[in-house]
């Protein structure tokens, strides 16, 4: 009954983050295309723009940031697993509950001060300091799901260690458990 | 003996450098006039704070004070593109005294900063923007298609002259003037354009500079001033007006040095100015004012006194 | 806490969360601000915002992007594998040639970009794959990579060289042609190692024919195989033209890169949708992996340098009362020490205008000096534990390389990178010969 509702809190976490990691993956040509129309336009044309500078950078950091989440799903983020590999799946539980507490910790401040950068960004009408002075505020949200999707992430990872711990049963299946 | 405050003073020059070392004297001068009761520690380029970021750190209080670069926060705090020194602005430091002391600039930019929760204290009059261009500009008309790199204000003013402005990172302004990415590029003064060896990828500087001078402020936590008694703020105050004169006089002769030293690599300056072209180049800045003025009530208040003045 | 104690803490626990296999980026973040919570109180979170804008909006990383999605999508089409196919045509008799032919391409990325991510994870995505499935020893393709895509800082054109010249007022051209010749024998002893450790050691490297042994290709195959390697070459040599021409800068190239990819794979007829979208969703996830471990990096470091971690390096260098050549050795010590826990850009920028006044005072020219600290700057990034290119190279390895593996192979190579230092030590002509010989 529990497992059932954990598994289904798992599941959904996990399909919400594998989407939004699709999604900022579709970002990538068209950052490519951004770069490559700006040196089109300023080459060829004579005229460059005043906005590819900007669209690329916010480009940039939206799937670096929102892929983090995704990252973690597919264990890509790099550790350092010499010891991590050698100790029994109970110990390696016990490592990942220590280690995405302090990664839990850190994207909580993120958050929070990319909320509170948030609120500032509206209150002053931020903007980036080029000719094109496009508003900051945006960026500051995607950072606050960036971090939040990590942080759920890292939850759900939790919650699986922790079950292990408690039940020495696997929550979910199949999970990959090379720590890679 | 332990200093009742620990402040930390950002700049945006390296260690070592000429204007560095001028930042550290302010801190110095800070510490001995306030009898070491204000600790200051002085981070330099780089060090944990970047230049975007200055303003933002000081108003937080990561920074307790900090000497920022305006243009890099134009789209936090509009006015300080105004403060800077908009194309076309007066080089004469009488006048720019009269304008920031007499006028009123002071209680503008003391409200501007304010209202993002910071002190405002003292301009600091700096030596003007140049653009250096790999063939010689021979008139205005010269800059009819130009590749230049010029960020902000300096771009749209360059636009109105013809030229196209490019944005890139700093780092990369040297292998895109050897390349030929770039025709040209301005650089935040002479010894900016020293320090990145653009002479030795373009040889010519045009006479005529973007605005007459740059000047730029120094700016304290509002948090951190608060918690000073009367004569701490008092102390730190007069230092920064000490140290407004050592800027204007030591910035001066740096510039000259550099301008030697890039002689001796080769600079040329393109041929002097036609009446006309000082026309055109009045002309295409004049129109920025009323941009800038219609952006932002600041920059309207000061473009207001501005006009006044004149 | 004194700033010692503290970056002995810090480094303490550095130490045991990589122990633990914390992923880097959240582990360097957040002991940052556990530690800045306790020394400095809940102010050093704004130490966050500013690094984000630092960080995130630095078009300098763009390259990074940029460059692995161009790998991603030469590896994913199969064009990639068509260029090094082409190069055993030439030299696939001698042992080791795949990895030789790696050092010529990661040589050529290198003369493109500007920084280390860009050069290893590109090398990385197009290189390891088929040096592994020909059987290449875990260790030498690994190393190989590392050591190519290092390449990127020491071949021209290089951001901590601009960086350098920039904080010591020193001239960029000088410094990029000072770094040629020691690039060049670094490319060499390259070489030279594999070529050597391959003949002392055949199974690191097996032959083609060992492994097929009854496949020769007939003159329509190998037409074809040189016909697609020649077009990917001519990719490389296009994007490299785009730079030198002035069509794009450094960080643009990879841009103009991508796009040569997708046209090769059209014309090749190995475009496919799905080629594209894995291209993109791995490109996606590397460019994640990689910018969570600059940014968390990033707050380390700024939080390290807020305390004042700076101040106490150069106070122990001041301090130092040593004969000229001992205080040049003990700098490149300090160098490398410091990169066990910093990173590539803080070491130039804190060490170069503290140490080259001192270099050049006692009477040492600073392009050989700034050379020097490139070459440290190359280690440093190698060293373990902490050094960006062993993160890079991890994030592009395959499932079942791990750290350790990545760990051992670096050895070797980091003992040529000391030979060329200490060449560079000893002959300040490597250096210096070509500079003064161009620019007088
Ligand atoms: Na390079
Ligand atoms: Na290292």
């Amino acid at each position: 009954m529990v497992a059932t509702f954990l598994r289904g809190v798992c599941r959904s976490i996990d399909l919400v983050v594998m989407l939004t990691g699709k999604a900022a993956s579709y970002l990538m040509p068209i950052l490519a295309f951004v770069v490559a129309f700006e040196v089109f336009s300023r080459y060829f044309l004579g005229k460059p723009t005043i906005w590819a500078f900007d669209v690329s950078l916010f480009l940039f950091g939206y799937v670096a940031a929102l892929g983090g989440a995704y990252a973690q799903q597919k264990r890509a983020h790099i550790n350092v697993d010499i010891l991590y590999l050698s100790v029994s799946h109970k110990t390696r539980c016990v490592f990942n509950l220590l280690s995405f507490s302090l990664g839990i910790f850190f994207l909580l401040i993120i958050l929070h001060m990319s909320l509170g950068k948030y609120e500032e960004a509206i209150e002053f009408d931020y903007r980036r300091q080029g000719e094109w002075a496009p508003p900051m505020y945006h960026f500051w949200v995607m950072l606050v799901i960036a971090s939040g999707l990590f942080i759920a992430q890292l939850g759900r990872d939790m919650l699986l260690d922790l079950y292990y711990l408690f039940t020495g049963q696997a929550l979910i299946e199949q999970e990959s458990d090379d720590g890679n | 003996s332990a200093a009742e405050h620990n402040w930390r003073f950002s700049n945006l020059y390296g260690r070592g450098t000429a204007f560095g070392e001028l930042y550290e004297g302010l801190a110095k001068d800070i510490e001995s006039m306030s009898d070491g009761r204000i600790a200051v520690q002085v981070l330099y380029s780089g060090e944990g704070v970047g230049t975007a970021g200055l303003l933002g750190a000081v108003k937080s209080g990561l920074i307790t004070m900090g000497a920022p670069f305006q243009s890099m926060h134009a789209g936090e705090l509009p006015a300080g593109v105004v403060e800077i020194g908009l194309p076309g602005g007066t080089d004469d430091p009488v006048k720019l005294n009269a304008l920031f002391h007499d006028q009123g600039w002071d209680v503008v930019l003391k409200q501007a900063y304010g209202s993002q929760g910071m002190v405002w204290l003292e301009p600091y009059i700096q030596p003007p923007v140049y653009i250096i261009t790999k063939n010689p500009i021979n008139s205005v008309a010269d800059f009819q298609g130009l590749k230049i790199r010029a960020p902000g204000a300096y771009g749209k003013f360059l636009r109105n002259l013809g030229a196209s402005p490019v944005s890139l990172a700093w780092s990369e302004i040297y292998t895109s003037l050897a390349t030929g990415v770039i025709d040209g590029s301005i650089g935040s003064n002479m010894i900016d354009h020293r320090d990145g060896n653009h002479v030795e990828v373009a040889k010519y500087m045009y006479r005529l500079p973007l605005a007459g001078a740059q000047v730029l402020p120094i700016v304290v936590n509002r948090g951190a001033w608060k918690k000073l008694p009367e004569e701490l703020k008092a102390a730190v105050q007069k230092a920064t007006e000490n140290h407004a004169q050592a800027q204007l006089s030591k910035s001066k002769a740096w510039e000259s040095e550099a301008v030697t030293e890039m002689k001796a690599k080769g600079l040329q300056w393109s041929p002097e100015a036609s009446d006309a072209d000082k026309k055109a180049w009045a002309d295409a800045g004049a129109g920025l004012w009323d941009e800038y003025a219609s952006q932002d009530k600041y920059s309207k208040q000061l473009i207001d006194i501005l006009r006044k003045s004149q | 806490m004194g700033i010692e104690l503290l970056t002995a803490v810090l480094l303490l626990c550095i130490l045991v969360f990589f122990a633990l296999g914390a992923p880097v980026g959240l582990a360097l973040g957040g002991i940052a601000m556990v530690i800045g919570y306790m020394t400095w109180g809940d102010g050093i979170y704004n130490v966050i915002p500013s690094t984000i804008e630092a960080t995130y909006f630095s078009f300098i990383l763009l390259a990074i992007p940029l460059y692995i999605y161009m790998g991603q999508l030469l590896t994913k089409s199969g064009i990639g594998d068509a260029m090094f196919n082409a190069s055993q045509l030439l030299i696939g008799k001698v042992r080791g040639s795949l990895a030789i032919s790696v050092i010529a391409v990661c040589s050529m990325i290198g003369a493109m970009v500007g920084i280390i991510g860009a050069g290893i994870m590109t090398s990385g995505s197009i290189a390891l794959r088929p040096m592994l499935e020909r059987g290449y020893d875990k260790r030498l393709a690994l190393g190989v990579i590392m050591a190519g895509g290092g390449l990127g800082i020491l071949i021209p054109p290089s951001i901590p060289m601009i960086m350098f010249a920039a904080s010591t007022q020193n001239s960029v051209g000088r410094m990029f042609l000072g770094a040629m010749v020691p690039a060049l024998l670094m490319i060499c002893l390259l070489v030279a190692y594999v070529v050597i450790s391959c003949r002392l050691n055949p199974s690191r490297a097996p032959l083609l024919e060992e492994m097929e042994p009854s496949t020769p290709l007939n003159a329509k195959q190998k037409f074809r195989t040189a016909r697609d390697g020649l077009f990917a070459v001519l990719l490389i040599v296009a994007v490299l033209g785009s730079i030198i021409t002035g069509i794009a800068t450094p960080t643009e190239s990879g841009a103009i890169g991508v796009v040569g990819a997708i046209v090769l794979a059209i014309v090749f007829k190995r475009f496919k949708m799905e080629m594209f979208q894995a291209a993109g969703l791995q490109t996606a996830i590397l460019v994640s992996v990689a910018m969570w471990i600059i940014f968390g990096a990033s707050v380390f470091s700024n939080f390290h340098l807020l305390m004042g971690v700076q101040s106490m390096v150069a106070e122990f260098v001041g301090g130092l009362d040593l004969p000229p050549i001992m205080i040049i050795i003990m700098f490149q010590i300090i160098m490398l020490l410091l990169g066990f826990i910093i990173d590539e850009f803080i070491i130039v920028l804190m060490c170069a205008p503290l140490f080259t006044p001192i270099a050049v005072s006692m009477g040492y020219d600073p392009i050989w000096f700034g050379v020097l600290m490139i070459i440290n700057i190359l280690i440093a990034v190698q060293t373990p534990p902490y050094g960006f290119a062993l993160f890079y190279l991890k994030g592009i390895a395959p499932a079942g390389v791990g750290m350790g593996d990545i760990y051992k192979s670096v050895t070797p190579f980091i003992m040529l990178n000391l030979v060329v230092l200490i060449l560079c030590m000893v002959f300040p002509e490597i250096v210096l010969w070509l500079p003064n010989k161009v620019m007088g």
